[in-house]
Protein backbone atom coordinates (compact mmCIF):
# COMPACT_ATOMS: atom_id res chain seq x y z
CA UNK A 1 0.00 0.00 0.00
CA UNK A 2 2.73 2.42 0.96
CA UNK A 3 4.39 2.82 -2.41
CA UNK A 4 1.39 3.80 -4.48
CA UNK A 5 2.41 6.19 -7.24
CA UNK A 6 0.68 9.35 -8.40
CA UNK A 7 0.99 11.47 -11.51
CA UNK A 8 1.26 15.16 -10.76
CA UNK A 9 1.48 18.01 -13.28
CA UNK A 10 2.63 21.48 -12.40
CA UNK A 11 4.61 24.43 -13.73
CA UNK A 12 8.21 24.33 -12.59
CA UNK A 13 10.36 27.40 -13.21
CA UNK A 14 8.13 28.41 -16.09
CA UNK A 15 7.86 25.04 -17.86
CA UNK A 16 5.16 22.39 -17.49
CA UNK A 17 6.35 19.14 -15.90
CA UNK A 18 4.69 15.84 -15.11
CA UNK A 19 6.13 13.46 -12.53
CA UNK A 20 5.08 9.99 -11.49
CA UNK A 21 6.30 9.44 -7.95
CA UNK A 22 5.29 7.68 -4.71
CA UNK A 23 2.34 9.61 -3.28
CA UNK A 24 4.00 10.02 0.11
CA UNK A 25 6.83 12.13 -1.32
CA UNK A 26 7.21 15.79 -0.49
CA UNK A 27 7.89 18.40 -3.14
CA UNK A 28 11.39 18.74 -1.67
CA UNK A 29 12.13 15.05 -2.25
CA UNK A 30 10.81 15.24 -5.80
CA UNK A 31 12.86 18.34 -6.61
CA UNK A 32 16.10 16.98 -5.23
CA UNK A 33 15.86 13.27 -5.94
CA UNK A 34 13.77 13.06 -9.13
CA UNK A 35 14.40 16.29 -10.90
CA UNK A 36 18.00 16.80 -9.76
CA UNK A 37 17.28 20.34 -8.66
CA UNK A 38 19.50 20.33 -5.59
CA UNK A 39 19.57 24.10 -5.07
CA UNK A 40 16.68 23.76 -2.63
CA UNK A 41 18.08 22.49 0.68
CA UNK A 42 16.73 20.34 3.48
CA UNK A 43 17.56 21.61 6.96
CA UNK A 44 15.11 20.68 9.70
CA UNK A 45 12.54 18.97 7.48
CA UNK A 46 9.77 20.33 9.72
CA UNK A 47 8.95 23.87 8.71
CA UNK A 48 11.26 25.59 11.16
CA UNK A 49 14.34 26.73 9.22
CA UNK A 50 13.17 27.86 5.78
CA UNK A 51 16.14 26.27 3.94
CA UNK A 52 13.67 24.44 1.69
CA UNK A 53 11.68 27.55 0.75
CA UNK A 54 10.28 27.66 -2.78
CA UNK A 55 7.53 29.85 -4.19
CA UNK A 56 4.13 28.31 -4.80
CA UNK A 57 1.93 30.61 -6.86
CA UNK A 58 4.21 33.45 -5.83
CA UNK A 59 4.14 32.78 -2.07
CA UNK A 60 7.03 31.35 -0.03
CA UNK A 61 6.27 27.89 1.34
CA UNK A 62 8.31 25.11 2.95
CA UNK A 63 8.76 22.41 0.32
CA UNK A 64 9.66 19.92 3.08
CA UNK A 65 6.06 20.05 4.33
CA UNK A 66 4.31 20.11 1.00
CA UNK A 67 3.08 16.72 -0.21
CA UNK A 68 3.54 16.29 -3.93
CA UNK A 69 -0.23 15.84 -4.49
CA UNK A 70 -0.76 19.37 -3.19
CA UNK A 71 1.33 20.80 -5.99
CA UNK A 72 -1.06 19.66 -8.76
CA UNK A 73 -1.66 22.59 -11.12
CA UNK A 74 0.49 25.01 -9.13
CA UNK A 75 3.29 27.28 -10.26
CA UNK A 76 6.52 26.44 -8.47
CA UNK A 77 9.62 28.60 -8.59
CA UNK A 78 12.94 27.34 -7.21
CA UNK A 79 16.33 29.00 -6.95
CA UNK A 80 17.27 27.40 -10.29
CA UNK A 81 14.46 29.40 -11.91
CA UNK A 82 15.84 32.72 -10.71
CA UNK A 83 19.31 32.73 -12.22
CA UNK A 84 22.55 30.79 -12.61
CA UNK A 85 26.29 31.35 -12.38
CA UNK A 86 26.45 33.10 -15.76
CA UNK A 87 23.31 35.13 -15.24
CA UNK A 88 22.63 35.59 -11.56
CA UNK A 89 19.48 37.41 -10.50
CA UNK A 90 20.12 40.83 -8.90
CA UNK A 91 19.17 39.35 -5.51
CA UNK A 92 21.68 36.54 -5.95
CA UNK A 93 24.34 39.07 -6.93
CA UNK A 94 23.51 41.28 -3.96
CA UNK A 95 23.93 38.31 -1.59
CA UNK A 96 27.37 37.61 -3.02
CA UNK A 97 28.47 41.24 -3.07
CA UNK A 98 27.30 41.98 0.46
CA UNK A 99 28.90 38.96 2.09
CA UNK A 100 25.45 37.62 2.95
CA UNK A 101 26.67 34.09 2.25
CA UNK A 102 29.03 32.08 4.41
CA UNK A 103 28.39 28.34 4.30
CA UNK A 104 25.55 29.02 1.85
CA UNK A 105 23.16 26.37 3.10
CA UNK A 106 20.42 28.83 4.02
CA UNK A 107 21.00 31.07 0.99
CA UNK A 108 18.57 29.64 -1.59
CA UNK A 109 15.76 29.78 0.98
CA UNK A 110 16.55 33.38 1.92
CA UNK A 111 16.78 34.43 -1.72
CA UNK A 112 13.42 32.88 -2.60
CA UNK A 113 11.77 34.56 0.39
CA UNK A 114 13.40 37.88 -0.49
CA UNK A 115 12.29 37.52 -4.10
CA UNK A 116 8.66 37.01 -3.01
CA UNK A 117 8.92 40.10 -0.81
CA UNK A 118 10.34 42.31 -3.56
CA UNK A 119 7.71 41.16 -6.05
CA UNK A 120 5.01 42.37 -3.66
CA UNK A 121 6.78 45.30 -2.12
CA UNK A 122 9.63 46.80 -4.16
CA UNK A 123 10.41 49.35 -1.42
CA UNK A 124 10.58 47.42 1.85
CA UNK A 125 11.97 49.03 4.97
CA UNK A 126 14.21 47.13 7.36
CA UNK A 127 11.31 46.10 9.58
CA UNK A 128 9.39 44.66 6.64
CA UNK A 129 12.48 42.79 5.48
CA UNK A 130 12.99 41.32 8.96
CA UNK A 131 9.35 40.27 9.15
CA UNK A 132 9.41 38.69 5.66
CA UNK A 133 12.61 36.77 6.44
CA UNK A 134 11.52 35.69 9.93
CA UNK A 135 10.85 32.10 8.80
CA UNK A 136 14.41 31.63 7.54
CA UNK A 137 17.26 30.74 9.86
CA UNK A 138 20.95 31.40 9.24
CA UNK A 139 23.57 29.99 11.58
CA UNK A 140 26.50 31.89 10.06
CA UNK A 141 25.94 35.48 9.02
CA UNK A 142 24.10 37.09 11.91
CA UNK A 143 21.41 38.43 9.52
CA UNK A 144 22.70 42.03 9.19
CA UNK A 145 24.40 41.35 5.87
CA UNK A 146 21.39 39.46 4.59
CA UNK A 147 19.16 42.43 5.36
CA UNK A 148 21.62 44.75 3.66
CA UNK A 149 21.74 42.51 0.60
CA UNK A 150 17.97 42.67 0.31
CA UNK A 151 17.99 46.46 0.73
CA UNK A 152 20.60 46.76 -2.03
CA UNK A 153 18.82 44.27 -4.28
CA UNK A 154 15.62 46.29 -3.88
CA UNK A 155 17.42 49.33 -5.27
CA UNK A 156 18.64 47.33 -8.25
CA UNK A 157 15.44 45.45 -9.01
CA UNK A 158 13.51 48.73 -9.27
CA UNK B 1 9.79 8.55 5.70
CA UNK B 2 6.14 9.42 5.68
CA UNK B 3 4.00 6.29 5.90
CA UNK B 4 0.96 7.16 3.87
CA UNK B 5 -0.84 6.80 0.62
CA UNK B 6 -1.95 10.27 -0.39
CA UNK B 7 -4.92 10.81 -2.70
CA UNK B 8 -6.06 14.16 -3.95
CA UNK B 9 -9.81 14.75 -3.98
CA UNK B 10 -11.66 17.60 -5.68
CA UNK B 11 -14.97 17.62 -3.83
CA UNK B 12 -16.55 16.57 -0.55
CA UNK B 13 -18.55 13.73 -2.19
CA UNK B 14 -15.36 12.43 -3.77
CA UNK B 15 -13.65 12.55 -0.36
CA UNK B 16 -16.48 10.52 1.21
CA UNK B 17 -16.45 8.05 -1.67
CA UNK B 18 -12.72 7.41 -1.23
CA UNK B 19 -13.07 7.34 2.56
CA UNK B 20 -15.92 4.84 2.59
CA UNK B 21 -14.02 2.38 0.44
CA UNK B 22 -11.19 2.37 2.99
CA UNK B 23 -10.77 0.63 6.31
CA UNK B 24 -7.99 1.64 8.65
CA UNK B 25 -6.59 4.98 9.71
CA UNK B 26 -7.55 7.99 7.60
CA UNK B 27 -6.48 11.62 7.80
CA UNK B 28 -7.54 14.65 5.85
CA UNK B 29 -4.62 16.72 4.57
CA UNK B 30 -5.23 20.48 4.42
CA UNK B 31 -2.06 22.63 4.69
CA UNK B 32 -0.10 19.71 6.12
CA UNK B 33 1.88 21.84 8.57
CA UNK B 34 0.77 19.67 11.50
CA UNK B 35 0.12 16.36 9.77
CA UNK B 36 3.44 16.17 7.90
CA UNK B 37 5.32 17.13 11.06
CA UNK B 38 3.59 14.41 13.06
CA UNK B 39 4.19 11.82 10.35
CA UNK B 40 7.89 12.69 10.21
CA UNK B 41 8.06 12.38 14.01
CA UNK B 42 6.50 8.90 13.62
CA UNK B 43 3.50 9.87 15.71
CA UNK B 44 0.99 8.53 13.18
CA UNK B 45 0.17 5.01 12.04
CA UNK B 46 0.49 4.20 8.33
CA UNK B 47 -2.65 5.68 6.86
CA UNK B 48 -4.63 6.91 3.89
CA UNK B 49 -4.37 10.69 3.58
CA UNK B 50 -7.06 12.41 1.56
CA UNK B 51 -5.61 15.64 0.22
CA UNK B 52 -8.52 18.08 0.48
CA UNK B 53 -6.39 21.17 -0.25
CA UNK B 54 -7.93 21.54 -3.72
CA UNK B 55 -11.61 21.46 -2.69
CA UNK B 56 -12.97 24.78 -3.93
CA UNK B 57 -16.06 24.86 -1.68
CA UNK B 58 -13.91 24.83 1.47
CA UNK B 59 -12.21 28.10 0.54
CA UNK B 60 -13.14 31.74 0.92
CA UNK B 61 -14.36 34.28 3.45
CA UNK B 62 -17.96 35.42 2.92
CA UNK B 63 -20.22 38.11 4.31
CA UNK B 64 -23.55 36.36 4.94
CA UNK B 65 -25.46 39.39 6.17
CA UNK B 66 -25.63 38.85 9.92
CA UNK B 67 -22.55 36.69 10.06
CA UNK B 68 -19.16 36.02 8.51
CA UNK B 69 -18.37 32.57 7.11
CA UNK B 70 -14.80 31.27 6.87
CA UNK B 71 -14.07 28.16 4.79
CA UNK B 72 -11.92 25.59 6.58
CA UNK B 73 -9.12 25.90 3.99
CA UNK B 74 -8.62 29.62 4.56
CA UNK B 75 -4.95 30.17 5.40
CA UNK B 76 -3.50 32.21 8.26
CA UNK B 77 -2.12 34.67 5.69
CA UNK B 78 -5.59 35.23 4.23
CA UNK B 79 -7.13 35.63 7.71
CA UNK B 80 -4.54 38.18 8.73
CA UNK B 81 -5.06 40.30 5.59
CA UNK B 82 -8.78 40.04 4.85
CA UNK B 83 -10.73 43.30 5.41
CA UNK B 84 -13.84 41.51 6.77
CA UNK B 85 -11.77 39.69 9.39
CA UNK B 86 -9.88 42.84 10.33
CA UNK B 87 -13.16 44.69 10.76
CA UNK B 88 -15.34 42.11 12.50
CA UNK B 89 -12.76 39.84 14.12
CA UNK B 90 -9.62 41.84 14.91
CA UNK B 91 -8.58 39.26 17.52
CA UNK B 92 -8.59 36.57 14.81
CA UNK B 93 -6.59 38.54 12.25
CA UNK B 94 -4.16 39.43 15.04
CA UNK B 95 -3.81 35.76 16.04
CA UNK B 96 -3.39 34.54 12.46
CA UNK B 97 -0.66 37.11 11.83
CA UNK B 98 1.36 35.64 14.71
CA UNK B 99 1.23 31.96 13.74
CA UNK B 100 4.58 30.32 12.99
CA UNK B 101 6.34 32.12 10.15
CA UNK B 102 5.34 33.56 6.77
CA UNK B 103 5.90 30.16 5.14
CA UNK B 104 3.73 28.39 7.73
CA UNK B 105 1.01 31.04 7.48
CA UNK B 106 0.90 30.63 3.70
CA UNK B 107 -0.03 26.95 4.06
CA UNK B 108 -1.53 26.41 7.53
CA UNK B 109 -5.31 26.62 7.61
CA UNK B 110 -7.94 27.53 10.17
CA UNK B 111 -9.53 24.07 9.71
CA UNK B 112 -6.20 22.42 10.46
CA UNK B 113 -5.67 24.61 13.52
CA UNK B 114 -8.97 23.23 14.85
CA UNK B 115 -8.45 19.67 13.61
CA UNK B 116 -5.13 19.63 15.42
CA UNK B 117 -6.98 20.58 18.64
CA UNK B 118 -3.92 21.90 20.42
CA UNK B 119 -4.80 23.92 23.53
CA UNK B 120 -2.16 26.35 22.22
CA UNK B 121 -3.83 26.81 18.80
CA UNK B 122 -3.67 30.54 18.18
CA UNK B 123 -6.63 30.88 15.82
CA UNK B 124 -8.78 28.59 17.94
CA UNK B 125 -8.09 30.82 20.95
CA UNK B 126 -9.24 33.86 18.99
CA UNK B 127 -12.31 32.03 17.61
CA UNK B 128 -13.43 31.35 21.21
CA UNK B 129 -14.02 35.08 21.65
CA UNK B 130 -16.33 35.38 18.63
CA UNK B 131 -19.30 33.10 19.50
CA UNK B 132 -18.09 30.85 16.73
CA UNK B 133 -20.07 28.00 15.22
CA UNK B 134 -18.10 25.19 13.60
CA UNK B 135 -19.61 23.46 10.57
CA UNK B 136 -18.95 19.79 9.93
CA UNK B 137 -20.03 17.29 7.32
CA UNK B 138 -19.92 13.51 7.31
CA UNK B 139 -21.40 11.03 4.82
CA UNK B 140 -24.66 11.07 6.84
CA UNK B 141 -25.02 14.85 6.45
CA UNK B 142 -23.90 18.21 7.81
CA UNK B 143 -24.09 19.49 11.40
CA UNK B 144 -23.08 22.66 13.24
CA UNK B 145 -22.14 23.20 16.87
CA UNK B 146 -20.69 25.86 19.14
CA UNK B 147 -16.90 25.73 18.80
CA UNK B 148 -16.53 25.19 22.56
CA UNK B 149 -18.39 21.86 22.22
CA UNK B 150 -16.00 20.64 19.53
CA UNK B 151 -12.90 20.20 21.69
CA UNK B 152 -12.69 17.59 24.44
CA UNK B 153 -8.98 17.55 25.30
CA UNK B 154 -5.48 17.97 23.90
CA UNK B 155 -5.66 16.63 20.33
CA UNK B 156 -9.22 15.42 20.96
CA UNK B 157 -12.45 16.54 19.33
CA UNK B 158 -15.97 15.24 18.77
CA UNK B 159 -15.18 14.87 15.05
CA UNK B 160 -16.60 11.57 13.86
CA UNK B 161 -14.64 9.25 11.66
CA UNK B 162 -14.57 10.62 8.10
CA UNK B 163 -16.13 13.92 9.20
CA UNK B 164 -14.79 17.03 7.46
CA UNK B 165 -14.62 20.47 9.02
CA UNK B 166 -16.23 22.61 6.34
CA UNK B 167 -16.02 26.04 7.97
CA UNK B 168 -16.73 28.48 10.76
CA UNK B 169 -19.15 31.33 11.21
CA UNK B 170 -19.56 34.08 13.74
CA UNK B 171 -22.08 36.92 14.20
CA UNK B 172 -21.07 40.39 12.99
CA UNK B 173 -20.77 43.11 15.62
CA UNK B 174 -20.34 46.73 14.59
CA UNK B 175 -17.43 48.49 16.26
CA UNK B 176 -15.68 45.25 17.17
CA UNK B 177 -12.36 45.65 18.96
CA UNK B 178 -9.97 42.99 20.06
CA UNK B 179 -6.52 41.58 20.06
CA UNK B 180 -4.48 38.44 20.55
CA UNK B 181 -1.33 38.28 22.66
CA UNK B 182 1.00 35.37 23.16
CA UNK B 183 4.20 34.58 24.95
CA UNK B 184 6.62 32.06 23.53
CA UNK B 185 10.31 31.26 23.52
CA UNK B 186 10.82 33.84 20.79
CA UNK B 187 8.72 35.94 18.43
CA UNK B 188 8.57 33.68 15.40
CA UNK B 189 8.23 29.92 15.20
CA UNK B 190 7.39 29.33 18.82
CA UNK B 191 4.36 27.54 20.19
CA UNK B 192 2.52 29.67 22.76
CA UNK B 193 3.35 29.14 26.44
CA UNK B 194 0.37 31.21 27.29
CA UNK B 195 -1.92 33.26 25.07
CA UNK B 196 -4.94 35.47 25.46
CA UNK B 197 -7.58 36.65 23.03
CA UNK B 198 -9.99 39.48 23.78
CA UNK B 199 -12.98 40.63 21.75
CA UNK B 200 -15.36 43.39 22.82
CA UNK B 201 -17.11 46.58 21.83
CA UNK B 202 -16.72 49.93 23.54
CA UNK B 203 -19.61 52.38 23.82
CA UNK B 204 -19.08 55.76 25.43
CA UNK B 205 -16.10 54.42 27.31
CA UNK B 206 -17.87 51.28 28.56
CA UNK B 207 -17.02 47.71 27.66
CA UNK B 208 -19.67 45.44 26.12
CA UNK B 209 -19.77 41.97 24.55
CA UNK B 210 -16.59 41.07 26.43
CA UNK B 211 -15.20 37.65 25.51
CA UNK B 212 -11.86 36.44 26.77
CA UNK B 213 -10.10 33.17 25.94
CA UNK B 214 -6.89 31.68 27.25
CA UNK B 215 -4.66 29.32 25.27
CA UNK B 216 -2.06 26.82 26.49
CA UNK B 217 -3.14 26.94 30.13
CA UNK B 218 -5.57 23.99 30.22
CA UNK B 219 -6.29 20.79 28.24
CA UNK B 220 -8.34 22.86 25.78
CA UNK B 221 -8.62 26.58 25.11
CA UNK B 222 -10.82 28.02 27.89
CA UNK B 223 -12.94 31.10 28.56
CA UNK B 224 -12.35 33.45 31.46
CA UNK B 225 -15.99 33.78 32.59
CA UNK B 226 -15.37 35.68 35.85
CA UNK B 227 -13.41 38.36 34.04
CA UNK B 228 -15.90 38.51 31.18
CA UNK B 229 -18.71 39.10 33.68
CA UNK B 230 -16.77 41.53 35.85
CA UNK B 231 -15.82 43.71 32.86
CA UNK B 232 -19.24 43.81 31.18
CA UNK B 233 -20.73 47.30 31.13
CA UNK B 234 -17.84 48.82 33.10
CA UNK B 235 -15.95 51.98 32.31
CA UNK B 236 -12.54 51.10 30.91
CA UNK B 237 -9.98 52.77 33.18
CA UNK B 238 -6.71 51.98 34.94
CA UNK B 239 -8.21 50.56 38.09
CA UNK B 240 -10.49 48.24 36.12
CA UNK B 241 -7.51 47.05 34.09
CA UNK B 242 -5.55 46.26 37.28
CA UNK B 243 -8.53 44.47 38.82
CA UNK B 244 -8.94 42.27 35.72
CA UNK B 245 -5.26 41.35 35.80
CA UNK B 246 -5.67 39.96 39.31
CA UNK B 247 -9.03 38.29 38.75
CA UNK B 248 -8.00 36.39 35.62
CA UNK B 249 -5.34 34.54 37.58
CA UNK B 250 -8.13 32.74 39.44
CA UNK B 251 -9.73 31.45 36.24
CA UNK B 252 -7.20 29.13 34.72
CA UNK B 253 -5.91 25.78 35.80
CA UNK B 254 -2.50 26.01 34.15
CA UNK B 255 -0.40 23.02 33.32
CA UNK B 256 3.29 22.29 33.88
CA UNK B 257 4.89 21.04 30.70
CA UNK B 258 8.14 21.20 28.78
CA UNK B 259 7.46 24.72 27.60
CA UNK B 260 6.68 26.34 30.94
CA UNK B 261 5.52 26.04 34.55
CA UNK B 262 2.14 26.49 36.15
CA UNK B 263 3.21 29.47 38.26
CA UNK B 264 4.65 31.39 35.33
CA UNK B 265 1.61 30.75 33.16
CA UNK B 266 -0.77 31.89 35.88
CA UNK B 267 1.04 35.19 36.48
CA UNK B 268 1.34 35.83 32.76
CA UNK B 269 -2.40 35.53 32.18
CA UNK B 270 -2.66 38.61 34.40
CA UNK B 271 0.00 40.48 32.44
CA UNK B 272 -1.61 39.63 29.10
CA UNK B 273 -5.08 40.61 30.35
CA UNK B 274 -3.84 44.06 31.32
CA UNK B 275 -1.95 44.52 28.05
CA UNK B 276 -4.98 43.46 26.03
CA UNK B 277 -7.29 45.96 27.72
CA UNK B 278 -4.71 48.72 27.26
CA UNK B 279 -4.57 47.91 23.54
CA UNK B 280 -8.35 48.10 23.31
CA UNK B 281 -8.36 51.41 25.20
CA UNK B 282 -5.89 52.92 22.72
CA UNK B 283 -7.81 51.58 19.68
CA UNK B 284 -7.38 53.56 16.47
C1 LIG C 1 7.19 25.47 12.32
C2 LIG C 1 5.75 25.48 12.77
C3 LIG C 1 5.28 26.55 13.55
C4 LIG C 1 3.95 26.57 13.99
N1 LIG C 1 3.53 27.64 14.72
C5 LIG C 1 2.25 27.69 15.15
C6 LIG C 1 1.79 28.81 15.92
O1 LIG C 1 2.53 29.75 16.20
N2 LIG C 1 0.50 28.80 16.33
C7 LIG C 1 -0.37 27.77 16.03
O2 LIG C 1 -1.52 27.83 16.43
N3 LIG C 1 0.05 26.71 15.31
C8 LIG C 1 1.33 26.65 14.87
N4 LIG C 1 1.76 25.57 14.13
C9 LIG C 1 0.83 24.47 13.88
C10 LIG C 1 0.08 24.50 12.52
O3 LIG C 1 0.78 25.23 11.57
C11 LIG C 1 -1.32 25.09 12.64
O4 LIG C 1 -2.05 24.40 13.60
C12 LIG C 1 -2.08 25.06 11.29
O5 LIG C 1 -3.20 25.88 11.39
C13 LIG C 1 -2.50 23.67 10.89
O6 LIG C 1 -3.21 23.77 9.68
P1 LIG C 1 -2.92 22.79 8.45
O7 LIG C 1 -3.89 23.13 7.39
O8 LIG C 1 -1.50 22.82 8.08
O9 LIG C 1 -3.29 21.39 9.12
P2 LIG C 1 -2.97 19.90 8.65
O10 LIG C 1 -1.61 19.54 9.06
O11 LIG C 1 -3.35 19.69 7.24
O12 LIG C 1 -4.04 19.15 9.58
C14 LIG C 1 -3.96 19.17 10.99
C15 LIG C 1 -4.97 18.15 11.56
O13 LIG C 1 -6.30 18.58 11.31
C16 LIG C 1 -6.97 17.65 10.47
N5 LIG C 1 -7.71 18.47 9.49
C17 LIG C 1 -7.22 19.50 8.76
N6 LIG C 1 -8.19 20.06 8.03
C18 LIG C 1 -9.32 19.36 8.29
C19 LIG C 1 -10.68 19.45 7.82
N7 LIG C 1 -11.07 20.40 6.97
N8 LIG C 1 -11.58 18.55 8.29
C20 LIG C 1 -11.20 17.59 9.18
N9 LIG C 1 -9.94 17.47 9.65
C21 LIG C 1 -9.02 18.33 9.22
C22 LIG C 1 -5.90 16.80 9.84
O14 LIG C 1 -6.36 15.52 9.53
C23 LIG C 1 -4.85 16.78 10.93
O15 LIG C 1 -5.17 15.83 11.90
C24 LIG C 1 3.08 25.51 13.66
C25 LIG C 1 3.54 24.46 12.87
C26 LIG C 1 4.86 24.43 12.43
C27 LIG C 1 5.34 23.30 11.58
S1 LIG D 1 13.84 22.04 5.79
FE1 LIG D 1 11.91 22.82 5.43
S2 LIG D 1 11.78 24.36 6.91
FE2 LIG D 1 13.62 23.39 7.46
S1 LIG E 1 25.31 31.11 5.52
FE1 LIG E 1 25.52 29.35 6.73
S2 LIG E 1 23.51 29.08 7.51
FE2 LIG E 1 23.38 30.96 6.54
Amino acid sequence: MLSEKVKVSFILNGSPVEVEVPSHHTLLEVLRERLNLTGTKEGCGKGECGACTVLMNGEPVCSCMLMITQVEGAEILTIEGLGDLENPHPIQRAFMENGAIQCGFCTPGFIMTAYALLMKNPNPDRKQIKEALSGNICRCTGYMKIEEAVMNAAREVK
Amino acid sequence: MIQAVVKRVKSIPEAFEKASGHSGPLYYLAGGTDLVCKAKDRLLPPALWLDISGIEELTGIKDEGDSIHIGSLVTHTALSEHPLIKKYAPALSDAASQVGSPQIRNRGTIGGNSGNASPAGDCVTALYTLDTTIHLECPAGPRSLPLEKFFTGPGKTVCKEKEIITGFSFPKKEGARGCFLKLGQRKTLAISKVSLALSCTLEVGRLHDVKIALGAVAPTVIHAPRCEEMLAGKELNDSLIAESGTLIQTESCPIDDLRSTEGYRCKMTGVLMERALKKVALWK
